[in-house]
């Protein structure tokens, strides 16, 4: 019971904490919470603290793409930069499958996982929770037999969005 | 008589008027497919397997969710497969659905009794009855039925039906079809409905240019309850919130809903389904679609088995050797379809096949001011075209894009020939698209923050325990020393007697 209210008193203090700094709140909410650490950095929030003490640039995030990088920029009000592609590819949103005829349940991804989005415990098979999941491919190196694969995320009825490039020539 | 109506909408002439309006029993498609989510939200669960062999009127599919309905086979034969098919779908994404080959015998599940008189049943049996049969709306929306119902039985909120006749859209004419030829079904269904939830009230609401279909349900009214209210022929008096401005003048406000003013809307098909499924205890296995268009030459409302193919009807309405273009739903609110192999849904109430026609070259935006004019939820849909153009759908929300009830008034009068409604179904799209990332975005921050507690704290922990335990073993180490001392002193004591003793 202690542990429980511990656990959430000390929770909230990280939900509620004044975040000290608005504007690395702001490039935060720009940023697309992949903590892939792609940008050289532990996380998205530690990369906006980078960009907010002018240590990194704007360029460095390869899952926000140009679009992302544009948006920092005009936050900033600085000039747009084109992407550093040193940092890697933007792929379209995928997220983990896990073979689970493979796994062997080792658990390596489940501390790799920066976002908590495995399920399972030691020597039993892991899976993953698609909602949480980021598309961030850390677990993919730590997985000692290889049953982690990244699939793109398909358009579905419910989030299909139509396309309006045709609608300007003719109807 | 004071015409009850609303501002806005417009006047569109109906281009495939016909004779008299029938309804001809179509002939047994050879197989049907029939969708595993009717809304794009369900995710019925099949309960029948491939080569089983199903009965008309079976259950082949449920929901476990209260919000949703089952899936009935709507012939008897064998299922060949359960994959992704291709549904009328603006997408044109496949979706999961069970396809039955028919044996041609039509043999029903045994079929539960008729009931003679509902009026001794509680209503949440009644509700349920609705349910199991899988109705939904079938004007267009596809909300099931039991829902708007279930929530009456409960507590009683329900002070007015509407039901629904108007069928506003110019062509569509199965609504008119099933009043002329079914009065009788729609009256005792809005009976069952009255005595379901306790309204006080019920009224038929028709457009003043469907006479006949206003005479023929007048002669089986005898409930004084029930009234019909002859509104005038206007476009988009069929929508919910509109129909309800028109009868009782009572807004329901941006983001509320009929019942919180005390109101139920229901179809006809929906009712007369719902008739159906309490008195004679039968699912929905058909409805009524109006097959129309410049590309057949004699238009006609044909009562068909859901899952059938457009082509299997179409084929009946001699369409034209010319190249078509195929709309589910009016030429209005339609849909797009590009093939007529798809199947016919409970919300599908008519195709349009139209001849392809030259298409108009979309000019600038004049800023004429037509479509201000014509909108019928007083929005400006040229302020929303400029935001929905340039993806800034937070401006447009600002403008209340979500209210847009996507009737195409404004598209229809465009001197420009702006297909502003296409526009606003993308922003709308793209709106929850973004509201859904950034939930994702929201989820991932917090999932990310949490984990940097917990590991910060079970470090914390780990250390303090490793010196909870140092101390610990420290102790014991002192204490063991105490002990060695004391026994130590306690020899000492007897070595010490015994020497004593000795001498
Ligand atoms: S489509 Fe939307 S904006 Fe256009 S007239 Fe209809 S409700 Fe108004
Ligand atoms: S009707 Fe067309 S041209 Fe006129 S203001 Fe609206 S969008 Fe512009």
């Amino acid at each position: 019971m202690a542990l429980l209210l511990g656990l959430i008193l000390g929770y909230a203090a990280i939900k509620f904490k004044v975040k000290g700094n608005p504007l690395i709140d702001q490039i935060d909410a720009i940023l697309p919470q992949t903590q892939c650490g792609q940008c050289d950095y532990p996380g998205c929030r530690p990369y906006a603290e980078a960009i907010a003490n002018g240590e990194a640039q704007i360029n460095q995030c390869p899952p926000g793409g140009q679009d992302g990088v544009d948006a920092l920029a005009e936050l900033l009000n600085v000039e747009t930069m084109t992407i550093n592609d040193e940092h890697g590819e933007t792929k379209p949103k995928r997220v983990a499958v896990v073979d689970e005829s493979v796994c062997i349940g080792c658990t390596l991804c489940i501390q790799a996982c920066p976002v908590d989005a495995f399920v399972g415990a030691s020597k039993v098979m892991t899976t993953v929770i698609a909602d949480e999941c980021t598309g961030c491919d850390l677990c993919i190196p730590v997985c000692p037999v290889d049953c982690i694969d990244m699939v793109e995320l398909k358009p579905t009825l419910r989030n299909f969005v139509p396309d309006i490039g045709e609608l300007a020539n003719a109807y | 008589m004071p015409t009850k109506s609303y501002n806005g909408g417009i006047v569109v002439p109906n281009l495939y008027r016909v004779e008299s309006v029938g309804i001809i029993t179509v002939s047994l498609p050879n197989k049907v497919v029939l969708p595993l989510n009717e809304r794009v939200t369900d995710k019925a669960v099949p309960c029948v397997s491939v080569g089983e062999r199903v009965l008309t009127g079976q259950v082949i599919a449920t929901n476990k969710d209260y919000d949703s309905v089952p899936i009935h086979a709507t012939i008897s034969g064998q299922v060949t497969a359960i994959d992704d098919q291709l549904i009328a779908h603006k997408s044109g994404l496949k979706t999961r659905c069970i396809t039955i080959q028919s044996d041609g015998k039509d043999e029903w599940i045994e079929q539960q009794d008729t009931i003679d008189n509902y009026l001794n049943l509680a209503p949440s049996v009644l509700i349920n009855k609705i349910r199991q049969a899988g109705i939904v709306g079938m004007g267009g929306a596809g909300f099931p039925a039991h829902l708007k119902l279930g929530l009456l039985g409960l507590s009683n909120l329900c002070k007015t039906i509407i039901v629904n006749g108007t069928e506003c859209e110019p062509g569509i004419m199965c609504d008119d079809a099933l009043m002329q030829n079914y009065p009788e079904k729609i009256i005792s269904g809005v009976e069952v409905m009255l005595h379901i939830s306790g309204a006080e009230r019920a009224i038929i609401a028709i457009e003043n240019d469907k006479i006949d279909a206003h005479n023929a349900l007048l002669q089986y009214i005898s409930d004084e309850r029930i009234s019909t209210e002859l509104i005038p022929t206007k476009y988009t008096s069929g929508s919910e919130k509109l129909l309800i401005k028109a009868l009782l003048n009572k807004e329901i406000p941006s983001g509320g809903f009929a019942i919180d003013e005390g109101i139920v809307c229901q179809n006809v098909s929906t009712v007369s389904a719902i008739y159906d499924a309490v008195v004679d205890g039968k699912p929905l296995v058909s409805r009524i679609v109006t097959v129309t268009g410049s590309g057949v030459s004699s238009p006609d409302n044909y009562d068909v088995r859901l899952g059938s193919y457009f082509e299997h009807i179409v084929s009946l309405a001699k369409p034209s050797n010319e190249k078509h273009s195929i709309r589910m739903g009016g030429m209005m609110m339609g849909t797009d379809v590009a093939t007529m192999s798809v199947p016919i849904s409970k919300i599908c109430n008519c195709i349009f096949v139209n001849n392809v026609a030259p298409k108009y070259d979309v000019k600038e935006c004049i800023r004429c001011g037509s479509c201000n004019q014509v909108c019928p939820v007083d929005l400006l849909p040229q302020q929303l075209y400029w935001y929905s153009k340039s993806e800034n759908t937070e401006k447009a929300s600002d403008y209340n894009l979500l209210d847009c009830i996507e009737c195409g008034c404004c598209s229809y009068v465009c001197p420009s020939h702006i297909p502003l409604v296409d526009y606003f179904s993308f922003a709308k799209a793209l709106h929850r698209k973004n509201i859904e990332d950034k939930r994702r975005t929201d989820a991932a921050r917090e999932r990310f923050e949490y984990r940097e507690f917990r590991l910060e704290r079970n470090n914390k922990e780990r250390t303090e325990m490793m010196e909870a335990k140092k101390k610990a073993i420290k102790e014991k180490m002192a204490n063991e020393k105490g002990q060695k001392d004391k026994i130590a002193a306690a020899m000492d004591r007897v070595n010490k007697n015994k020497e004593d003793n000795a001498q």
